[in-house]
């Protein structure tokens, strides 16, 4: 009896195994398939056939996640190397990550080996992400949106676990050429005090300090700090010429920075020649015996300077901040 | 005005006509400090003149209401003060996460008045703190810069400090902030540092850091003062500029202000314990072993003690510098918190902290914004810069140090341009000072000419002999009185352009109480809008005393200070999980939000619409660091992309997406909405008419709404209300009929009245 029913129940365990086996045959196979590929690669490159296979054909229980690109030189496509390096961190993440499953796979169609792949799905541009899901077609959210979220790993990571709820810590090999670039520049600068150990007045030349940190503060106050964390335009092309001046007082444009910079640098420059001509500060500077002439000229060019240039920074100024009632020499 | 041009005139004459007249020149100082402080004072009045004498803004009012705690209940109490009304249902120990300084300011200063029997609320004392210490301030100042230059770029700074708007911007009348009073105490600290630097007297070094003390407990910026510090001293290190004077101010400093710090309920253990402190401990080690080093040096000047010197200081200065980070490695010490380390990185907060980048003080500075406060002083500064650092010594290495790590971060940030400003006015302040000292002193002195004849004798040796043409050079060295005067009246204009700027900038920008408004009509006449307090003040008129109101945290202090009611957050942002909760509520649909209510406890929800009167800073437009907020906590539920439009656009008309639609947030600011101009309905501030119009609540019911739509208030319905004015009265009878006979029902109809309510409420809890 009790034997009985365990033959049964073997029998019954065989034929369904079998009968499984038979459906699943194809599904297992790909899947081994695409992980021995991602073994060696972990993004798998795609051709039309291996396309049609894994990513289109049916029996899959697995998402397929697939950049299109162009990555030839000869299609002048800058973006798509950021794109791409910035995937291949993501599927790295993914390929040595604890959670590392055969439930996701990474591709890659360069434009120039699956033109009719580009054609298939309609894609006119690169690159472009999409997310093929295990079960259905793509939906509209299923293509990564760059724009919106920027090409980083990390929102592709974000956008990865939105579509496949796979969630994959970002693992980013750490950037040395930071690292080298500091220490290569801490070796010149050493090496070279080192060769000018026997001269080393130069480090003692309060000049050179002074127009550095006089540098540094122009760059600042002329708002560099805010081009580089958002990153305007050089200046902005209309219809009617270009504009240099962002007519808000929130913005404003790498060129006016550098206009902006170069007018509060005027300024210092008069008032400095002023102090100058009218003796310098006692101790650093002998009274020189200037001609008096010579003095007087300095002065009023300073003076000219100071004026002129400020007047400009005001109206600048005015120009960008509504109902700002002051200016000076010039509206 | 009067008082800008006092000084250029006094400090001028003080140098020239009255020089052995110590007196007079006393006199002058402090009558242009004095009078500075009065136009300081005076100019930070424009909000109490316009509206009322009334607190301004968020903070502030957490700031007023823990000081009347304070005042009503004692010290101590205000220090065990746990505030249960506060993030409900957490709480919040005041006492132990404040910065207690201001609160102790002012109740000594109310505690002193009634002493004397001037009877003044708490409030005034609130509201022209600010004003009277910037006062304070511009005395500081003047101290500061007269130890680095002269006293008169002191009276040049102080009157720049007093009125300059990247000042004012903080300290109006009624913005009742920290640091209002922490500049003061920045500058005090710096100076009495520069002191003890320059006596290396005990005394001042202990002054030194009891000013510290004081600006640890007014304010978080402490941390700017104590790693400025340490930098200065081991830039000096570095200079070769070691001496017995610095070993002596920084190690007496260093000690006594870490311990005094740490008394500080809120600092605690952190001087010890985090990053941000380590410079001051690292330099600290170093400069224990360069002063050892130096004394061994002492016992035997002769032999190759140099060489030791130089390799033993780099040496300790690695160990140093390896040993903090060993410790940081194996979390002895805390890494650089996130405020912090967004200010090096300058994206970091961006992509991790939605909830730092998302308030705007917080964004990088434009070059019209540093013009905006500072005026003719940011193309000044750097002239007073050159010359600081062409006129090295050990205290302008300071100036020069906190110039240009001010500059940087006050690029990287808005707020900080508060700690550029102070040393923008003292660099100022000696760039006019040098200029005007040399142009005025050659106007007195008759002997000019002979001090550069003494100076070049040798060149000069042979014109000395001529006796005849020396009226002619004598002429001819000078300036001459045209240019003389015409460079002075120009800087009196560019002056007196300053001032005007800084009375237009304080009137105009920065003199909004922000809890009131105004608006002006065509012919100039003033409306006065104040639906903020008209909502608090209902608030605190018709809910229960327990009631929990949720609203986004940007009003959390101002609903406990005038509404004295519950909040769920509040501007003290320090559980972020709780305001995306919060978030996530006013960014899903209603029975989702409901769900989050119900779990949350809330009774009432207040939103700020600003549709009806064109108010741009509503909860709408707030509305996307909400969902960003919340996402960053629940990114299974809120998706920041489903509040675009297709092609990416925040709108909230007929194009908006499906999920903006039918938000929380949305509904509650539209709800019932018929106001706003010719369609009726119409969104002012988004220049749009909204999309879903004419919806009905479920779960909330409108309860109050101000007089021009400003802040609307709706309460929560309990499980039991929302669906019976949904059933009419002859469905209820057909359900209950199902179960039972008519005729059974007819006879117990009074009994059974109530039963499907019941059902139906335990029902829709299970939801």
């Amino acid at each position: 009896m009790k034997y009985k029913s365990l033959l049964i129940f073997s029998i019954v365990l065989i034929c369904y195994n079998s009968d499984a086996q038979t459906r699943a045959k194809g599904l297992e196979e790909k899947v081994q398939q695409l992980t021995d590929m991602t073994a060696k690669q972990s993004i798998i490159p795609l051709n039309l056939n291996k396309f049609k296979e894994f990513v289109r054909s049916p029996p899959r229980d697995y998402s397929f996640v697939v950049m299109f690109t162009a990555m030839a030189p000869a299609r002048r496509c800058a973006i798509c190397q950021h794109v791409y390096d910035e995937y291949l961190i993501v599927a790295n993440s993914f390929r040595y990550s604890p959670s590392y499953s055969n439930k996701m796979f990474f591709g890659i169609v360069d434009f120039d080996e699956g033109s009719d792949i580009f054609q298939m799905l309609r894609l006119t541009t690169a690159p472009v992400i999409m997310h093929f899901p295990a079960k259905g077609k793509p939906k509209p959210a299923d293509s990564m949106d760059f724009e919106r979220a920027g090409i980083h790993a990390e929102a592709i990571i974000k956008w990865i676990q939105d579509r496949t709820d796979i969630q994959i810590r970002v693992f980013r090999p750490p950037n040395y050429s930071g690292a080298v670039a500091f220490s290569m520049l801490f070796i010149l600068v050493a090496g070279f005090l080192y060769l000018r150990r026997n001269n080393l007045e130069f480090l003692y030349n309060k000049q050179m300090w002074a127009v550095a940190a006089l540098f540094f503060c122009f760059a600042m106050v002329s708002g560099q700090m805010w081009n580089q964390i958002r990153g305007p335009p050089f200046f902005h092309r209309t219809k009617n010429g270009p504009v240099y001046i962002n007519g808000g007082s929130h913005g404003q444009f790498v060129l006016e920075s550098y206009i902006v910079a170069i007018l509060n640098g005027a300024v210092v420059v008069g008032m400095i020649m002023m102090i100058e001509a009218a003796g310098g500060v006692s101790g650093t500077d002998a009274q020189r015996a200037q001609e008096g002439k010579r003095r007087r000229f300095q002065t009023v060019f300073g003076l000219v300077l100071v004026c002129v240039f400020f007047s400009l920074l005001l109206s600048v100024f005015r120009a960008k901040t509504q109902g700002y009632p002051y200016s000076f020499l010039f509206k | 005005m009067t008082t800008l041009a006092e000084p250029n005139l006094g400090n001028g004459r003080n140098k020239g006509l009255f020089n052995n007249m110590t007196g007079f020149s006393t006199l002058i100082t402090v009558t242009v400090l004095l009078l500075a402080w009065l136009a300081g004072f005076a100019s930070r009045l424009f909000a109490v003149i316009r509206f009322e004498s009334i607190i301004h803004e968020f903070d502030p009012w957490f700031n007023y209401r823990s000081t009347a705690y304070m005042v009503q209940h004692g010290f101590y109490n205000f220090l065990n003060w746990f505030d249960e009304r506060a993030w409900y249902p957490l709480g919040r120990i005041v006492g132990g996460t404040v910065y207690p300084g201001l609160m102790i300011t002012s109740g000594s200063i109310h505690w002193l008045l009634h002493a004397l029997n001037i009877p003044i609320h708490i409030r005034d004392i609130c509201v022209f703190l600010a004003p009277v210490f910037s006062g304070l301030t511009a005395i500081a100042t003047y101290l500061l810069t007269a130890e680095l230059w002269s006293r008169g770029a002191g009276l040049f700074a102080a009157c720049f400090i007093a009125i300059v708007p990247g000042y004012s911007s903080r300290s109006v009348a009624g913005s009742y902030d920290n640091e209002g009073i922490a500049i003061f105490a920045l500058q005090f600290t710096y100076f009495l540092w520069l002191k003890s630097l320059k006596t290396g007297s005990v005394f001042w070094s202990i002054c030194t850091a009891l000013s510290y003390f004081y600006m640890v407990s007014a304010w978080g910026g402490y941390v700017f003062i104590i790693n400025l510090i340490p930098l200065h001293v081991f830039a000096l290190l570095i200079m070769g500029r070691f001496s017995q004077r610095l070993f002596v101010s920084y190690s007496v400093f260093y000690i006594v202000g870490l311990l005094l710090s740490m008394q500080i309920p809120f600092v605690g253990f952190q001087p010890i314990r985090t990053s941000e402190h380590m410079a001051a401990s690292g330099v600290f080690a170093l400069l224990m072993a360069v002063g050892a080093l130096k004394y061994l040096h002492s016992l035997n000047p002769k032999g190759q003690w140099k060489q030791l010197l130089i390799v033993g200081g780099l040496v300790s200065a690695a160990l140093v510098f390896l040993m903090v980070v060993f410790l940081t490695y194996m979390g002895v010490i805390a890494p650089w918190s996130g405020r912090f380390y967004s200010l090096w990185d300058t994206a970091y907060a961006k992509i991790h902290i939605p909830i730092i980048a998302s308030v705007s003080e917080h964004q990088p500075t434009t070059w019209s914004s540093f013009f905006f406060d500072l005026h003719v002083l940011v193309c000044t500064f750097p002239v007073g810069l050159w010359y600081c650092v062409k006129n090295i010594n050990d205290e302008r290495v300071f100036v020069t140090l906190y110039a240009l790590s001010a500059v940087y971060f006050a690029g990287v940030m808005v707020r900080l341009m508060l700690t550029l400003t102070p040393v923008v006015c003292v660099l100022s302040g000696i760039a006019f000072s040098i200029l005007l000292d040399l142009l005025l002193r050659e106007d007195e002195l008759p002997a000019a000419p002979v001090e550069p004849n003494d100076k070049n004798l040798y060149d000069k040796a042979g014109k000395v002999k001529k006796r005849a043409p020396e009226p002619t050079t004598q002429a001819d060295f000078g300036l001459g009185t045209n240019v003389r005067s015409g460079v002075l009246i120009a800087f009196m204009i560019l002056l007196m352009l300053f001032s005007v700027h800084c009375t237009w900038a304080t009137s105009n920008a920065y003199s909004s109480p922000s809890i009131v408004l105004a608006s002006y009509g065509n012919d100039g006449s003033r409306k006065i809008l104040d639906d903020f307090r008209e909502a608090y003040g209902w608030l605190s008129q018709n809910t229960a005393d327990d009631a929990r109101i949720m609203s986004w945290w940007d009003y959390g202090y101002q609903i406990a200070g005038m509404g004295n009611r519950t909040t769920l957050v509040d501007n003290n942002t320090w559980n972020n999980s709780h305001i995306a909760l919060v978030g996530k509520a006013m960014a899903s649909n209603e029975t989702a939000a409901y769900d989050i209510m119900t779990m949350l406890d809330v009774d009432y929800v207040l939103v700020i619409f600003g549709g009806a009167i064109g108010y741009s800073g509503d909860d709408i437009n707030k509305f996307i660091w909400m969902v960003r907020i919340a996402e960053g906590e629940h990114p299974k539920d809120i998706h920041e992309a489903d509040y675009f439009t297709e092609k990416g656009e925040y709108r909230v008309d007929s194009e908006a997406s499906k999920t903006m639609l039918n938000c929380l947030m949305y509904k509650l600011s539209y709800y019932r909405y018929d106001s706003g101009g010719s369609p009726p309905g119409y969104d002012r501030t988004r220049g749009a008419l909204p999309g879903n119009r004419g919806f009905k609540l479920t779960f909330l019911e409108e309860a109050y709404t101000t007089e021009h739509w400003l802040v609307r208030i709706y309460r929560v319905k309990k499980p039991y209300e929302f669906n019976r004015p949904r059933l009419p009265l002859a469905k209820r009878t057909i359900q209950t009929s199902l179960t039972m006979s008519k005729k059974t029902s007819k006879r117990r109809k009074g009994v059974l009245k109530n039963k499907p309510t019941l059902v139906k409420g335990k029902k829709l809890s299970k939801l």
